[in-house]
């Protein structure tokens, strides 16, 4: 019984470029899912409705959103790495005591504004290990 | 597909082999050298890469069907099928592609099967997780490929070479 088909058994030149392209969509699996994916985004609420969400890794330098709801005015601070209430009028100032966030699945809630600031994204994705 | 005599018997050797070797991998302490779930050398793709060559792609399908379903049989593991499955059938799909060319050796061969094998399994494990978070173990395991894909390479390649002498290899 003849074989179908006998193969090189050395190395030929184009076998580097099985290895390129292995190398290639490597590289490009590294800049899709963690360049892309790693960046924080911040979801801002006001009674409930999403008014912004903020890529934060786009951000070079802090921005100050004023937020006024309920007869409340919040200064949130969003910077690449987080954000923060820098100073509110409410009266339990506990979003300002909560100080800033940098995790994914944090948040910040100043319930007399009833204001939100919840990150989300980035390499927190709920998955300790995956077992094959 | 009619298979004669012969070719049912090698196939049945060969899956034989192939459920071997995948068992006999397990033994080897390759995770102390790569601390990495998932990192296998994937010894039983010699025997794909080999059927591919020897008996053609439809009895390496044969093969690669009843190595994967006895495989997770055995391991009392039905999950593990679906992870098999997808490598296997993956890494054949590219190795019939890449075998029909002229310019590529065993090694172009096999490290295209090995790289393909590891997005099958990590498409499996996308499918059974629900998202798509497997996707940041790729890079790595696809570096892991480049060598696993060249060292089962180099063992099909002497395999061949042990039986350049035989009636498999005289036409």
């Amino acid at each position: 019984m003849p074989m179908k088909q006998s193969p090189a058994l050395r190395p030929k030149p184009a076998d580097a470029l099985v290895v390129l392209a292995v190398i290639l969509l490597a590289c490009a699996m590294v800049a899709a899912v963690w360049g892309g994916g790693r960046g924080l985004t911040a979801t801002v609420s006001v009674n409930g409705q999403v008014t912004e969400t903020v890529d934060l890794s786009r951000l070079s330098d802090p921005v100050v959103r004023e937020l006024s709801a309920n007869g409340y005015t919040l200064h949130v601070r969003l910077f690449s790495g987080g954000a923060e209430v820098v100073d509110s009028t409410c009266p339990n100032q506990d979003c300002v005591h909560t100080g800033h966030i940098t995790q994914a699945g944090q948040s910040i809630v100043c319930l007399p504004a009833r204001i939100s600031v919840t990150l989300s994204g980035g390499a927190e994705n709920g998955v300790d290990a995956v077992l094959g | 597909m009619k298979l004669t005599t012969k070719q049912l018997t090698l196939c049945a050797v060969l899956t034989a082999l192939a459920l071997a070797l995948s068992y006999v991998e397990n033994f080897l302490p390759l995770s102390l050298a790569v601390p990495l779930p998932g990192v296998k050398l994937g010894l039983a793709n010699i025997v794909t890469v080999f059927a591919l060559y020897a008996l053609g792609a439809g009895q390496a399908f044969l093969i690669l069907i009843a190595r994967c379903t006895l495989g997770a049989l055995f391991a009392g593991n039905l999950n593990a099928l679906l992870f098999s499955l997808f490598g296997g059938l993956s890494a054949m799909a590219v190795m019939a592609l890449l075998s029909r060319s002229k310019h590529l050796s065993l090694y172009g061969v096999s490290i295209g099967g090995a790289a393909a094998h590891n997005c099958g399994q990590i498409a499996a494990a996308m499918l059974t997780l629900g998202n798509t978070a497997p996707l940041y173990y790729l890079p790595l395991l696809l570096g892991v490929s480049l060598f696993t894909g060249a060292l089962t390479g180099f063992a099909a390649g002497l395999l061949f070479r042990a039986l350049e002498h035989t009636s498999l290899r005289k036409a």
